[in-house]
């Protein structure tokens, strides 16, 4: 899969050290806590974790649908050279929908009910080209549906969604995203409301218009599967922090993080030839209102040892091509290494 | 567990502050219990006590149930510390404004200031009509019995105790009162001596209790508006209580029915329900008021049970308003009830408790009625200050409780007959009635976001 | 479409057929004869009996009952305005021209007042317009119509002698000014708190997320995707708002002294005119239950969704 990323490619977006709090009446949670990443042009990254990880309220940060109370209190956020955080709210206005554009997870909600799908179309078009008249939107409506795969685009154009089905919907909603020709889409799982076979045809859809348009997808999902699918470089997250990041070959074959080797072995493979069991991991989400001091993870790794309880692990590279994880345990191999 | 293929020449030592302070002791692996301390586990809070907490907090929410229980307290407790009753027509006291006293109370007053004691005649409730040639009078005051007798039987008066004015009693007769009443008053002598007060021709002399201002005045017919105020609290808070409680009764009952039975019973019940939903609910409950009055008046008459007797102080005004509500105002409860029911159905712990075979009956009382409780309690809190407003409407349109009983509205209505003379009049039972129906509905509000903190917008 | 319109038309016939059933059982249910008085001997009664058919079955009396409503006849008044007919009473003595017109201005008002406001709260949520707002529209629908009509009569007509104090048959514009602000106030407020609740229920919804993601403006999300889905809920409460302005109008007109259909219902049910009550109970449902069917039709302009080919609901 990665074959296909461009080696050369330039910096798209750049996360650093970014920190999002939610101020609820019962205390402050740190919903992200201090995480960094960069993304090439045209890269496909994965973020994959638990729900409440974080992994959406990152992603609305970059784009500044932040709903109160959440609010972004650190870090920045360079898209094509330029912070996004310091955007005043017109010119964020414009760089949404244009630049970046957003899917989201339950297409069924995600369209306006009372206006047809047309008209939703063209105007994620018109308000950021305010010169382009009503027959050339149209036209250009039309055009994104039938690059979506929707047949019968002009007369599905003048329908309500609740006339189409979920995957035409989602098909619709990237069909929005992608009218101006972004240069980032962010999916907040895409596919995970939909049925098996359509989330499959989704993700080639996917596949196949990223690599149409060359565009970067940052892909939030929590199904591994899909990440193995359609992603370059996965960033794998917990409780608001990336735990461990690297290629998809790399996640995949040597994982470092525990976390990361968990969600693998939970995570039932169809290419294996032996039935291996399925193990979960046990244990409940971080209660993000109350952290634990040290690894955010340590409660439920089967490797707690003791340093685990009272420091944070910091971000070590482990290996080649950006390949890097947040454990203790790897500290300890590099101790036994000196001293031997 | 899989190997891990560290490359371990790329760590960056300079990433780990302390790296060479570490022990082999801190990569020792942790026991359960230091993972377990790793989570503070916050107190887990019970659904209710969360919702109260969230009620406590909600400032406006609180406000709004301290008027009402000040409005509760002033109806209920108020009248024992009044002297006036709803019913009694005070003579010479009709048309009062606010605060103010008739002319004889004017006096009464006069004579409180200048007297340790004082007695009046037919003057206030509860006193003698006359005195009578052939009793003995007495009083006692101080540990010391005061007896007199009278010459010529007296008709109404007042009498003046005064320690110092040896031994007699001042007299002022009703027709005498005036400017210089006390000027031309009378003198009764007394005496101290020991009387048999247990003999058949002597009575005790009560003393009179204080003069009490009419507050908020007295209407046309001399009735004190701060008792019927008081007294029209009573009623409206009583009927928006047991109005709820019956619309909640028979709409849960309704609900949970056709929502057990499901299928065609279901569906009749819920088309059965539209259509009362559909009818201009007021026309028939005026309809109802007219047609029930009739024969319920001469149902309570004929019938000698204490029910009936306990109805018939009521009135049949408001009997009437509790049966149209019992007819009429169940449907939007036992909408609730059934959506709740419904979904509660499709839920696994019900579903298990079908398979093991436990009786419906039972799934309705330990299953389905807690996890709807919410919405209950929700639903009868909002229902209360619906059924305020709808009694104080039918009592206004002259079709509710009836004379001498009153409520919020029917004072209202009598005070809007002489709007453009006595506007006070509207003042007390019309501010009460806002206030109880805004404190209610706020109440109701916020119950409903303590309860279901989604819902709060 | 049409065949849901005819339907629907259908059930709201029924519906008004089986209240003209309710009122007749009900005022049948009354004991006594409606020409029971002092003076009337047995045979009087007979014969009025016979002359108005009450000496049939009561299931006859019935059918010719609805016959006759049918084709217009509704009786003749016993008491008040004994011998007059009942239509002649309701329609052409400008009763219910009276209060048709006040109940329209009141409608009128409420909505094109309650809207604005509840838009104009929900936008500056959590600001002092909201709370202004929120304390007028809270009290505004805890306050009954009848303290509002007295203060307002006490105020604009005793005190400051800006309208009639009684508004009589509404001759000039000035008469309308305190009853319709005393009938429109209630629902004023309450469309006021339901636009303002829905609006914000609808700024929460997921396509209020897309549209934002979408580059839209505030302005242009507000206008255009969150008042025309939160405008359901407040056309729903036009029927329930009809209704409740019928039955205003029974308290305002009495505070007013307004010579409208309200005001002769109450006296007539007040004096049991039998005939008077029936005819206006009919009259005045027909008018809430068509206004339901014209609801229930203008949700179909604003939400695509509710199909109404299927079903009622």
């Amino acid at each position: 899969m990665e074959n296909n990323t461009m080696k050369a490619a330039e910096k798209l977006l750049e996360v650093k050290d970014l920190k999002v709090s939610f101020y609820t009446p019962v205390g402050e949670v740190k919903a992200v806590d201090g995480i960094s990443y960069d993304l090439k042009e045209h890269e496909v990254m994965g973020i994959v974790g638990e729900s409440g990880s974080g992994k959406s309220v990152e992603a609305y940060s970059i784009i500044g649908l932040l709903q109160s109370p959440g609010k972004v209190i650190g870090g920045s956020i360079v898209f094509d050279g330029e912070n996004v955080l310091e955007y005043d709210e017109e010119k964020m206005r414009q760089f949404r929908g244009n630049k970046v554009s957003m899917i989201f997870q339950n297409p069924m909600t995600c369209l306006n009910p009372v206006y047809t799908v047309g008209n939703q179309l063209m105007e994620a078009l018109t308000c950021h080209n305010r010169e382009i008249g009503r027959k050339e939107a149209w036209d250009r409506a039309v055009e994104m549906l039938k690059l979506v795969g929707i047949n019968n685009a002009e007369k599905r154009m003048a329908q309500y969604p609740h006339e189409f089905s979920g995957g035409m919907r989602q098909r619709a909603m990237i069909a929005m995203a992608l009218i101006c020709s972004p240069k980032l889409l962010i999916a907040d799982e895409p596919t995970t409301a939909l049925d098996v076979t359509i989330q499959a045809q989704i993700l080639e859809l996917m596949k196949d218009i990223q690599k149409k348009t060359g565009m970067a997808i940052i892909f939030i999902t929590h199904n591994l599967g899909v990440v193995a699918e359609i992603c370059d470089r996965v960033s794998v997250m917990y409780a608001g922090q990336i735990v461990e990041q690297g290629s998809v070959q790399d996640i995949f074959y040597s994982p470092a993080h525990p976390y990361t080797r968990g969600l693998l072995r939970s995570m039932p493979r169809v290419d294996e030839l032996e039935h291996e069991r399925l193990i979960p991991i046990e244990g409940t989400p971080v209660d993000l209102l109350n952290p634990p001091a040290g690894c955010a993870f340590g409660p439920r790794c089967e490797n707690c040892m003791k340093i685990c309880l009272a420091h944070r692990p910091p971000l070590l590279d482990v290996g080649e091509d950006r390949h890097v994880s947040a454990c203790w345990l790897h500290v300890k191999e590099m101790k036994e290494a000196q001293q031997e | 567990m899989g190997k891990m293929p560290l490359n371990l020449f790329q760590l960056n030592l300079e990433k780990i502050p302390g790296f060479d302070a570490m022990t082999a002791e801190d990569f020792s692996g942790a026991t359960n219990e230091e993972k377990a301390s790793m989570i503070e586990t916050r107190p887990s809070v019970s659904y209710w006590k969360d919702a109260a907490r969230r009620f406590r907090a909600n400032k406006v929410s609180m406000a709004a149930l301290i008027l009402f229980l000040l409005i509760f307290l002033f109806s209920y407790l108020g009248p024992l510390f009044i002297p006036y009753n709803y019913a009694d027509q005070y003579r010479n006291s009709s048309k009062l404004g606010p605060r103010e006293f008739s002319a004889k109370e004017q006096l009464l007053q006069k004579a409180e200031d200048i007297s340790d004691l004082f007695f009046a005649t037919s003057l206030m409730p509860g006193s003698l009509t006359s005195l009578s040639r052939s009793t003995t009078y007495y009083f006692k005051t101080q540990g010391v019995t005061y007896s007199f007798y009278v010459e010529k039987a007296i008709g109404d008066s007042v009498l003046l105790f005064n320690r110092d004015a040896e031994n007699k009693l001042t007299l002022i007769k009703e027709k005498d009162l005036g400017k210089d009443a006390l000027d031309n008053a009378k003198t009764v002598e007394y005496s101290t001596e020991a009387i048999d007060t247990k003999a058949p021709n002597v009575v005790e002399l009560k003393m009179l209790k204080r003069i009490c201002p009419h507050f908020f005045g007295t209407d046309s017919a001399g009735r004190d508006l701060m008792a019927r105020t008081m007294y029209g609290g009573r009623v409206s808070i009583a009927i928006g209580i047991i109005a709820a409680l019956i619309v909640l009764i028979i709409g849960s009952i309704y609900g949970s029915v056709s929502g057990l039975a499901g299928g065609t019973v279901d569906f009749v019940m819920m088309r059965l329900v539209d259509i009362i939903y559909s009818v201009p609910d007021v026309l028939i409950v005026l309809l109802l008021q007219v047609v029930l009055k009739n024969p319920l008046q001469s149902w309570l008459d004929a019938s000698p049970s204490n029910f009936a007797r306990l109805m018939s102080n009521l009135g049949v005004g408001i009997i009437s308003i509790f049966i149209t509500f019992a007819c009429l105002y169940w449907v939007g409860m036992s909408r609730i009830v059934r959506g709740q029911v419904l979904q509660l159905k499709q839920q696994e712990f019900v579903t298990a408790a079908n398979a093991l075979g436990v009786p419906g009956r039972r799934i309705v009382k330990r299953h389905l009625l807690p996890n709807c409780v919410g919405q209950l309690v929700i639903a009868t809190c909002l229902q209360i200050p619906s059924a305020i407003f709808l009694e104080s409407f039918l009592s206004f349109l002259g079709l509710g409780v009836s004379i001498p009983m009153t409520s919020l509205g029917s004072l209202c209505s009598d005070a809007l007959d002489t709007i453009t003379l006595y506007p006070y009049r509207l003042l007390a039972p019309g501010l009460i009635l806002t206030l109880l129906v805004l404190s209610l509905n706020l109440v109701g509000d916020g119950i409903r976001d303590a309860l279901d903190p989604r819902l709060k917008k | 479409m049409a065949g849901y319109i005819l339907k629907r038309i259908l059930v709201a016939f029924l519906t008004l057929l089986l209240i003209m059933t309710i009122t007749f059982f009900l005022m049948n249910a009354v004991p006594g004869s409606p020409f029971l008085t002092e003076k009337s001997t047995p045979e009087m009664i007979a014969r009025a009996n016979a002359k108005y058919g009450l000496d049939k079955p009561l299931i006859v009396q019935l059918f010719n009952y609805i016959k006759n409503y049918l084709r217009g006849d509704m009786g003749t008044s016993l008491k008040m305005q004994e011998g007059t007919a009942v239509t002649k009473i309701i329609f052409q003595e400008g009763k219910f021209a009276l209060s048709f017109k006040l109940g329209v201005c009141a409608v009128i008002v409420a909505v094109l007042i309650g809207v604005p406001l509840g838009c104009l709260a929900a936008y500056n949520r959590g600001r002092w317009v909201d709370s202004v707002l929120r304390v007028v529209t809270t009290l505004g629908v805890a306050v009954p119509s009848f303290v509002l009509c007295a203060v307002l009569l006490i105020f604009l007509g005793v005190r400051l002698q800006w309208v009639p104090v009684f508004s009589g048959s509404l001759d000039t514009w000035k008469a309308y000014v305190a009853p319709v602000i005393g009938l429109s106030f209630y629902p004023m407020c309450y469309v006021a708190k339901l636009t303002r609740t829905s609006m914000l229920d609808a700024i929460h919804q997921d396509y209020i997320r897309t549209a934002r993601a979408k580059g839209l403006k505030t302005r242009f999300i507000i206008f255009k995707h969150a008042l025309r889905n939160s405008m359901i809920p407040v056309i729903t409460y036009l029927g329930p708002m009809t209704a409740g302005i019928v039955t205003g109008g029974f308290v305002v007109e009495q505070t007013f002294q307004i010579p409208g259909l309200g005001k002769y219902f109450i006296s007539s049910i007040l004096n049991r005119d039998y005939p008077i009550i029936m005819a206006t109970t009919v009259v005045l449902a027909a008018l809430v239950i068509i206004m339901n069917l014209v609801v229930d039709i203008a949700y179909k302009l604003v939400d695509p969704r509710i199909s109404l080919t299927k079903g009622d609901r």
